[in-house]
């Protein structure tokens, strides 16, 4: 007997004709890689100045060249990718775990829950959402200082003198605060469309229960979309972190983040092109990678979605 | 027709207050000490600083008052036209916002313009050639536009015109909308905004293209340029139109970076300024200007959409 495939095996075949989804993801495996074992095959350290050197153009002995004080900028790109992985794959988490709440309560309780759970998202969703980012990070800001400041005082633990784990959080809740209505409508979508379903019906006729129904019905279904959108939710965490720094108001020097990166060229770029170059074509390719595969797996999960 | 605005208007009403809530509380429990950063700016450091002379400047500004009244007063007087003094410019906002947002509007105008003149006919042109390589091509090179950031076009832009191919001077600040200057700012913030219109367009062309009446319009004999003219490109246009707010909001963060990076004198620049010297009323204002541009623009979108299509009526 022929064993029939599996949706999962289905997606996979799909995915293997996709040579742009694979090029997406070959490329976004390497920034992983090199966000994870950055120090290791970074050759210098991402803060050591050396001002003799600096400003150089790209060589043997620094690959990308250096900046006005002297450090390394392939150094800083590969720490940089640590950055932004960071933000991303917390900020993603973070605004998933809210969307999926907010998006739960609003599909199953309905009514007047629902109508103005909506009405908060449409909110969320029409005001500038960088705007938004660019005024939570500035106003969060801060009480965060102070309650680490607390913090150190009372335990006296250097740990949170730390001011670079102070800049993430702050940029983590800016991000996702905006960033979960996307989640929310995708599951109250899915909820919705699944209360009306005749198997799911037939499931509560014959006394399955709430636990169930969420294992066997709603998260098999809803899977699909969440890993398309968790997919271009990344990148787009990444370009909001890049984002804020561009604008100097996410991560903080001397911390290395594409964005400051590029930001810090701007009146350097005449003389050294390389300054600007490299930050530039890193956030563009990266973006561009994440598309790709975002794309190729919404092709591949949603074969009945004929695109246009 | 009537009930159906004032329902969307009440809808957007209310999300703009609270909106402007929200953000107020974020300033008033966060954000800052703005009269000591005003003082900072002024003598250096707060060792200086005279306790009695901050409680009086507070009490100036009613920042002694409780949340709930210091929100209500702001709200009354931006009902009055009073949106507040600039901690830090010592000038009212409105006044301060005004010559910024003007030249900001004239900046997304143009680039609205060109990106409809670019955008609409490509994107009809891509439909009328639906999968073959014209499309692909198009819609291949909108996906990788489309992926990356304003933050990087501009620069990238930059490089490639003044060093590589040295056809412009350095385009910085502004002289007006009909300096060469602004050419490159206005084809950045376009290329940002053309990808929504584009695809908007070409899906809407593609559902037109095989309705019956084109099929009759065709039997009758009209010329293959008029069918598109006259029938496929005016119901095409009405969905375009819905991309209004999404466009909008694509033209004020547009409007951030391409600033900033062109050195222009407009509203994001002046937001950007506003956050960084914690100028309450300024960000304030920066936020209403922001969310009522991109509300108004919803609303007004449904408005269209209601006087176009008579369906909605049901």
């Amino acid at each position: 007997m022929k064993k029939t495939k599996s949706l999962t095996e289905i997606a996979l075949a799909r995915l293997a004709k996709n040579y742009l989804a694979q090029i997406g993801f070959f490329i976004v495996i390497l920034f992983l890689a090199v966000a994870m074992i950055g120090p290791v095959i970074a050759p210098y350290d991402f803060l050591s100045q050396n001002i003799d050197r600096a400003l150089e153009k790209p060589s043997l002995d620094h690959l990308l060249g250096t900046d006005p004080m002297g450090r390394d900028i392939f150094s800083r790109m590969i720490f940089g990718a640590r950055t932004a992985a960071i933000v991303a794959f917390t900020t993603t988490i973070l605004s998933l775990i809210l969307g999926i709440l907010i998006g739960t309560i609003a599909g199953f309780f309905g009514g007047k829950i629902d109508s103005i759970l909506m009405w908060l998202t449409d909110v969320t969703m029409s005001v500038p959402g960088l705007l938004l980012a660019i005024l939570i990070n500035a106003s969060i800001k801060p009480p965060i200082s102070n309650f680490f400041d607390q913090l150190y005082q009372s335990t006296k633990n250097p740990f949170f003198l730390n001011t670079y784990l102070i800049d993430f959080v702050i940029v983590f809740g800016a991000i996702a605060l905006i960033s979960w209505p996307g989640y929310a409508r995708i599951i109250r979508g899915q909820i919705l469309s699944l209360r009306q379903q005749v198997f799911v019906e037939a499931a509560v006729s014959m006394g399955s229960g709430f636990g169930h129904l969420i294992r066997k019905h709603l998260v098999p279904n809803a899977i699909g979309p969440i890993v398309v959108t968790v997919t271009q939710g990344i990148g787009a965490a990444i370009l909001l972190e890049s984002s804020l720094s561009f604008l100097g108001v996410g991560v903080q020097p001397p911390n290395a983040s594409w964005g400051s990166m590029l930001s810090d060229s701007l009146s350097l770029w005449r003389s050294f092109p390389h300054l600007m170059l490299v930050p530039a074509v890193t956030i563009g390719i990266i973006q561009i990678a994440f598309i790709f595969l975002g794309d190729g797996i919404n092709d591949a999960l949603n074969p009945k979605q004929t695109r246009r | 027709m009537i009930i159906f605005l004032s329902v969307r208007l009440f809808r957007w009403i209310t999300g703009l207050l609270l909106v402007l809530l929200v953000s107020y509380a974020m300033m008033f429990y966060g954000g800052g000490d703005p009269i000591k950063q005003m003082f900072l700016d002024e003598l250096g450091n707060t060792q200086y600083l005279d306790q009695k002379m901050i409680d009086s400047e507070r009490e100036k500004y009613g920042l002694n008052d409780p949340f709930i009244v210091q929100f209500k007063n702001y709200l009354l007087n931006i009902t009055k036209g009073d949106w507040g003094t600039s901690y830090r410019a010592q000038r009212p906002v409105l006044d301060m916002i005004k010559p910024r947002l003007w030249i900001s509007i004239q900046l997304g105008f143009a680039a609205t313009v060109f990106m409809a003149l670019v955008g609409i006919p490509l994107g009809v042109i891509a439909a009328l050639f639906h999968n073959k390589w014209i499309d692909l091509t198009i819609v291949g090179t909108i996906v990788t536009i489309n992926a990356i950031p304003v933050f990087v076009t501009g620069p990238l832009l930059l490089l490639f015109f003044v060093l590589i191919v040295p056809i412009m001077n350095v385009p910085y600040g502004w002289n007006g909308l009909f300096d060469t200057q602004v050419i490159l700012p206005i084809i950045v913030i376009a290329i940002s905004t053309l990808p929504i219109i584009l695809r908007q367009t070409r899906t809407s062309v593609l559902e037109i293209k095989n309705e019956d009446y084109i099929r009759t319009a065709r039997a009758k004999g009209l010329s293959e340029n008029k069918i598109i003219l006259k029938h496929v490109l005016r119901p095409a246009l009405t969905p375009v139109i819905t991309s209004l707010g999404l466009v909008m909001i694509t033209l004020i963060n547009g409007a951030l970076f391409v600033e900033l990076i062109f050195n222009i004198p407009g509203f994001g620049k002046m937001t950007i300024d506003a956050i960084r010297d914690v100028d309450h009323p300024l960000i304030m204002s920066t936020v209403l200007v922001g969310t009522l541009v991109v509300m108004g623009s919803n609303l007004i979108v449904d408005a269209i959409y209601f006087l176009v299509d008579p369906r909605i009526n049901n």
